[in-house]
């Protein structure tokens, strides 16, 4: 209860904050949808090209960058600032300025995932779920409660994958301050637009096992189309439960070998 | 001038070539500090270190988009030809698509806003050199160690996905020039966008929109033939392909000699328009300029 009232005064503290520019915000909205047309032109042309690739029609690549959007968009409306803010350039580790988070009377890991709101990723999260609405229509299937609910646990458990790889790179930070972990992890999550049948064998066992890029939209897109199979979701829920924890660890040795900054 | 006169003017430059030299002494004397002198070397390696990875990390972010149309399309080619291209031909296509892209991607226009904004115009404009010096420099130092990155993992990248290259002496012939042109063309059409920062603050947003219309429209997302009606008449007539995609088609042997013809007009047109607007709006933009800050 107490760190719901805490993520509520956080993100109103952003809102405040951001709303102070409001250029960027047209600017943003400009982004989002250049994102968006890019994403389905991208498709859209490939698939006017050929009718499906290894199993994948035009409707359920769609789905699959629905998902693509919308996990993205809940990334940056608050796993990708928070995180930045500690490790990204400038960020705490950096400056030292950790010391202050580290004192403060709740759990780190908390604060550091929960700290910072970009509120304007709601609009893109409308965006991808509007995308994955259209997709589901062009689909043609009638989906069940049990399918629909798959797709919701699949989402979810996306999420949590997601925000523990990137917590686990973050952590990193600890260890060698200054390279930027998360913008390599950028160029690999954008391999996720596709499905991971549509990449050579040695990718695709990368992209599952080694960083699970892949599955973070595969296999939610998957449930929607009944390309995957129960297994794979129950595979993805075991596998979000694992990584957080390990990440957790990970963040939790880091901020122990933290030692301020000079002075 | 006396002699004591010139003695004297000429003294502070004798100090300042000693100084180096009594500075080494001084090391000498005190190098009991062997540690400390170690730990600046080790200190200023890391950092250099440090900036390459940061640009190659950068030129990393940059190869995936190309990448992944690399692999999706050759997927899709699977055995069979799609648009009269095997999966061999759209491999070797991208991985030619890749270098071009670097080589030809502009990324002091986004520099060069933020010159513009932040007032550090001013000391490029007190040298007795024009600043568009200074973005090419800059842009000849970032190709060099943005393709130190990139040509090793195209050559593996090679190895691996065996493109199928047909190179014919004339390609190669036509493809310098054009690559020339295509870089001259990118770099001039985004400094105009970028010298709009004269005016409005947020001109980056107009480089956001121009990287989307590369590409969608410079042969990134996919060959410039295979894209649809529409697209694919929007793709010959702005100038977008001919800053990427064309010089790619003339090395893998797409382009016939009347398209050659034509292509190259295109270009030399859109580079003299680019051009054009480049000189007006510094000219006018410079006038307008008054520095922010000291």
């Amino acid at each position: 209860m107490r760190y719901l009232k805490l993520i509520s005064l956080f993100a109103r503290a952003s809102v405040q904050e951001e709303t102070a520019y409001r250029a960027n915000f047209a600017i943003g909205l400009l982004y989002s949808l250049l994102n968006l047309g890019t994403g389905v032109l991208g498709i859209f042309v490939l698939f006017g090209q050929v009718e499906s690739v290894q199993g994948w029609s035009f409707a359920s690549t769609l789905a699959l960058l629905g998902v693509y959007l919308s996990v993205g968009a809940v990334r940056s409306l608050f796993i990708g600032p928070s995180l930045e803010a500690l490790a990204g350039m400038d960020g705490d580790v950096w400056s030292g300025r950790l010391d202050f988070v580290l004192l403060r009377p709740v759990d780190t890991q908390f604060l550091a995932s929960f700290r910072k709101w970009r509120i304007f990723s709601l609009f893109d999260l409308a965006l991808g779920l509007g995308t994955l609405g259209v997709a589901v229509s062009r689909l043609g299937q009638t989906l069940s409660a049990a399918r629909i609910a798959g797709f919701v646990i699949a989402l979810a458990a996306a999420v949590a994958i997601l925000y523990a790889i990137l917590l686990a790179f973050t952590a990193l930070v600890f260890w060698s301050p200054g390279v930027l972990f998360t913008w390599v992890f950028d160029g690999v999550f954008q391999m996720a637009r596709y499905p991971l049948g549509l990449y050579p064998g040695w990718l695709r066992l990368l992209l599952t096992w080694v960083i699970p890029v892949g599955i973070i939209t595969t296999v939610p897109a998957g449930m929607l189309s009944g390309a995957s199979s129960p297994g794979a979701l129950a595979g993805m829920v075991g596998l979000a439960v694992v990584l957080v924890g390990a990440a957790s660890l990970l963040f939790r040795f880091g901020t122990r070998r933290y030692a301020s900054a000079s002075s | 001038m006396t002699n004591q006169q010139m003695g004297k003017s000429r003294k502070p430059f004798v100090v300042g070539a000693s100084a180096p030299f009594s500075a080494l002494k001084r090391i000498l004397r005190t190098s009991v500090n062997l540690r400390g002198g170690w730990a600046l070397i080790r200190g200023t390696w890391a950092s250099w270190l440090q900036y390459r990875s940061f640009f190659f990390i950068l030129a990393f972010g940059w190869m995936i988009p190309p990448l992944i149309y690399l692999l999706v399309w050759a997927t899709a080619a699977g055995g069979r030809a799609i648009g009269g291209m095997t999966r061999g031909e759209f491999v070797a296509y991208y991985l030619a698509l890749i270098l071009v892209n670097q080589i030809t991607y502009s990324q002091t226009n986004w520099t060069v806003g933020d010159l513009i904004r932040y007032g550090q115009m001013n000391r490029l404009l007190m040298r007795p050199l024009h600043p568009l010096f200074d973005a090419l420099s800059s842009e000849l130092a970032g190709k060099v160690v943005y393709l130190a990155f990139d040509l090793p993992v195209v050559i593996v990248l090679a190895l691996i996905l065996r493109p199928e290259m047909h190179l014919t002496p004339g390609n190669v012939l036509a493809f310098l020039p054009a690559l020339l042109l295509a870089w001259a063309l990118r770099f001039f059409w985004g400094y105009w966008l970028a010298l709009l920062a004269f005016w409005a603050t947020r001109a980056d947003a107009l480089l956001a929109v121009q990287d989307s219309l590369v590409f969608l429209l410079a042969g990134q997302v996919a060959p410039v033939a295979l894209l649809p009606g529409l697209l694919h008449s929007a793709a010959v007539a702005l100038p977008f392909r001919y800053m990427v995609g064309f010089p790619v088609e003339i090395l893998t042997g797409q382009v016939d000699p009347v398209g050659l013809a034509l292509g190259f007009a295109v270009q030399l047109g859109w580079l003299a328009l680019a051009l054009g607007l480049s000189a007006l709006m510094w000219r006018q933009g410079v006038r307008r300029y008054s520095a922010v800050g000291g």
